[in-house]
């Protein structure tokens, strides 16, 4: 009896293994992540008959047999991402034009992303095009040779993709990145909320906006919301205020050109936000909720403004069925020394972008893929509200919603970008930064801490 | 010549888990210690020999360590002198042989069944500071004294709100080792004790706990090393948030790893082995059996 159980558990155990062995081919499509799997959403898209091997082979109508490529892509338009819809209707196009591509898609949460792709680079195991942030972020993995060079790609797309639009992917004088959409950092304000404090307009100058949040104050209304729970919302406030009181040059120089923080006006913005803070025109409730909390307490009407990304124009013109659109306006940060800062001064630029992987078997064509797809997503994202477009728009832009386009007046009146902090600084000066930004926002340090700690761990 | 066949036969059965033992465990670690004398700003580029500094640097405030060792110390503590009793407590009262003991056992066993990021996001609600129960309840009861920024967000209860569904969630799984230690006591002693006119308590303290002794042991080391490596539940709470009253090494690891910090990463990763082998030496050592009389 005890021989035959232990038979039958050996049985047991060769299925077992053998249930484990892999039985899907190599791709010869190279693909170096092939058959992972993950937890988060992935999808498998095709224009053809669905196979579980990486590369098949399909016979069209005169007999001749084509060989099916794999191309996968790691990005974060996850189902609650803002980008979501854009990149499905994107894909749904651009494989439609690629029947012979077998495009295998997965959006992976934003900060897991971070990881997920870092470790991937590592292990050469990246997807053949990777979502990824432009300037330093985009440059580390350049530096390291993982990203394949677009100048011939991007040449096919010169008339539609200006080149002004490239800077923050081209280093050494090539291009890397195909953007999608660029945003900028903005406020936006619940005019509902306004009126109660008597205010039938958005704050035009600074001193405005400290009367505004001071009558809100008085009528019981938290005027701003901000994340401390995700420290990059707490620069979406500080970049901006720093940016108004000593300028986009001086800025600029700090986050790319190597200047050091040592500079009494960074320190004085750093007061004037924690002024602010002390004021009591921050929601307490915000230093410990996430973003996605801290926008919702916005759309249900707790704070009256609320300062990030435009991207979240795609939110809140589908919020509450339509009816929180009417309410919101949107404006720039005002200005707070004007002898250094001036309006059109703005935090932002195009930083989504695709960039296709330097070991991808298929580089040739996962470039050209990537740019079809980065200029769909660019347009399925602009008609949905989430940036304004990289690409040049070639169809109907009168439905766009009217946050959107405000934020595109903004624009247009732009004297200079400077890109998000965490993105326009290298990796490993990001992580001080973002470390002293949180200091500050919890009092621990003030302007004086703030440039003598990023001097000391940074410059 | 049949005694030389048996050793090889031993040593070739041993071949695969000593081959899987070097291959998970050993070289990993040696490989962490290696990278720990390095920059490793990158994964693929180790960067300059920088020798002990990293270990030097990572006492430096700017890195956040020590304080986040106090933290984990801090935990080991909570959960060496109130999760472990409680824990105690509840597998005495079920080993006793109580009337529904199967149901009780299940019910506090659950929390260790679901997962860390569940009972992290549940308890986040819970301390929401807009709608979490514990912000309804005071204010249904009109009590004052509950931050306004929330239980997480406040210096000093952020520390203690995070560490008590830590402590929550291991209750359980301490309650059923130990649980199985009480129920393989002989009920012969207990007997015996009850004889001699013993209460249940005195039982416990005489008979019970003295014997399950080993387990005990197993489960202050199993509480200590794990506060040291916590991470799952106090990432779900730290969400990207730096700065936090509640950080602790392996939250800090992770976020070097991945931030080009690797050889800081690397020596916090050494730093935490050489703990939890110390402190699992430490309590081996006070849980020795000493002879009353000395060396003989």
């Amino acid at each position: 009896m005890k021989k035959m159980l232990a038979l039958l558990l050996v049985v047991a155990m060769v299925l077992s293994l053998a249930a484990c062995k892999k039985t899907e081919e190599p791709a010869n499509s190279g693909s170096s992540n092939s058959g992972t799997t993950n937890t988060d959403t992935k999808t498998d898209t095709k224009t053809d008959t669905k196979t579980d091997t990486k590369t098949d082979t399909k016979t069209d109508n005169g007999g001749s047999t084509e060989e099916k490529t794999t191309i996968t892509m790691w990005c974060i338009a996850t189902e609650s991402d803002s980008n979501h819809n854009a990149y499905v209707k994107a894909i749904e196009e651009v494989t439609a034009k690629y029947p012979n591509v077998d495009f295998q898609w997965e959006a992976i949460e934003n900060e897991t992303y971070k990881t997920k792709i870092a470790a991937a680079m590592a292990a050469n195991e990246t997807p053949d095009i990777f979502f990824t942030w432009s300037c330093a972020y985009l440059g580390d993995f350049v530096n390291q040779g993982k990203v394949y060079c677009l100048d011939d790609t991007l040449a096919k797309y010169s008339s539609e993709l200006p080149e002004s639009m490239l800077g923050n992917t081209t280093y050494g004088g090539k291009h890397y990145g195909v953007p999608t959409t660029m945003n900028i950092v903005a406020l936006f304000a619940n005019m509902d909320l306004l009126k109660q404090a008597g205010w039938d307009k958005v704050p035009e100058n600074y001193d405005e906006l400290i009367k505004c949040c001071d009558d809100l104050l008085a009528a019981g209304i938290i005027p701003f919301g901000c994340a401390g729970g995700e420290t990059w919302c707490v620069t979406e406030y500080l970049e901006p205020i720093i940016q108004k009181t000593i300028g986009s040059d001086a800025l600029n120089d700090i986050f790319v050109n190597g200047a050091t923080y040592d500079n009494a006006e960074v320190a004085k913005a750093v007061d004037t936000f924690q002024m602010m803070i002390d004021k009591g025109y921050f929601d307490p409730a915000g230093a410990s909720l996430p973003n996605d909390d801290v926008k919702q307490n916005f759309i249900d009407g707790r704070t009256a403004f609320y300062q990030n990304g435009t991207w979240n124009c795609a939110d809140f013109s589908k919020a509450n069925d339509g009816t929180f659109l009417p309410k919101v306006k949107v404006t720039e940060f005002p200005v707070i020394d004007s002898s250094k800062s001036k309006l059109g001064q703005l935090i932002g630029g195009p930083s989504d972008t695709l960039a296709v992987s330097a070991s991808s078997p298929n580089a040739a064509l996962a470039a050209e893929f990537a740019a079809e797809l980065g200029k769909a997503i660019c347009h399925y994202g602009y008609l949905d509200g989430c940036g304004l477009p990289a690409w040049t728009p070639f169809y109907d832009t009168s439905e766009i919603n009217p946050l959107t386009v405000a934020v595109s007046e903004i624009c247009k009146n732009a004297d200079s970008y400077v890109l998000f902090g965490d993105t326009a600084q290298s990796a490993v000066d990001k992580e001080p930064y973002l470390n002293a930004v949180a200091k500050v926002y919890g009092k621990e340090l003030d302007g004086a801490g703030f440039i003598a700690e990023l001097k000391q761990s940074i410059r | 010549m049949r005694r030389k066949n048996q050793t090889l036969t031993v040593i070739l059965f041993l071949l695969p888990a000593l081959a899987l033992f070097i291959g998970v465990l050993i070289y990993p670690i040696i490989s962490s210690v290696h990278h720990s004398f390095y920059e490793y700003r990158t994964f693929d580029d180790s960067g300059a020999f920088v020798g002990f500094q990293n270990y030097i640097d990572l006492f430096n405030d700017h890195y956040r360590f020590g304080k986040s060792v106090v933290n984990a110390l801090i935990l080991a503590a909570l959960s060496v002198f109130i999760q472990l009793p409680l824990s105690l407590g509840l597998a005495l009262m079920l080993g006793k042989g109580i009337k529904g003991e199967r149901f009780y056992l299940s019910v506090y066993f659950m929390p260790v069944l679901i997962s860390a990021v569940v009972i992290g996001m549940l308890w986040e609600k819970i301390y929401n500071p807009i709608y979490g129960i514990i912000t309804k309840a005071f204010e249904f009861f009109n009590w004052s004294g509950l931050p306004t920024e929330g239980l997480l967000a406040n210096k000093k209860t952020a520390l203690l709100a995070v560490f008590i569904p830590t402590i929550w969630q291991f209750v359980g799984y301490h309650m059923l080792l130990m649980y199985a230690g009480v129920k393989g006591v002989s009920p012969e002693l207990r007997e015996a004790a009850k004889l001699d006119g013993a209460t249940d308590g005195q039982v416990n303290r005489y008979v019970v706990i003295p014997s399950i002794k080993p387990v005990i042991k197993v489960s202050i080391i199993f509480a200590i090393t794990g506060s040291l490596k916590s991470y799952d539940l106090i990432k779900v709470f730290a969400k990207d948030a730096r700065n936090l009253p509640y950080e602790v090494p392996s939250l800090l690891l992770v976020r070097y790893v991945f931030g080009n910090y690797g050889g800081i990463a690397s020596a916090i990763a050494v730093m935490m082995i050489i703990m939890c082998f110390f402190f699992a030496i430490l309590v081996n050592w006070l849980f020795k059996e000493r002879n009353p009389y000395g060396k003989r």
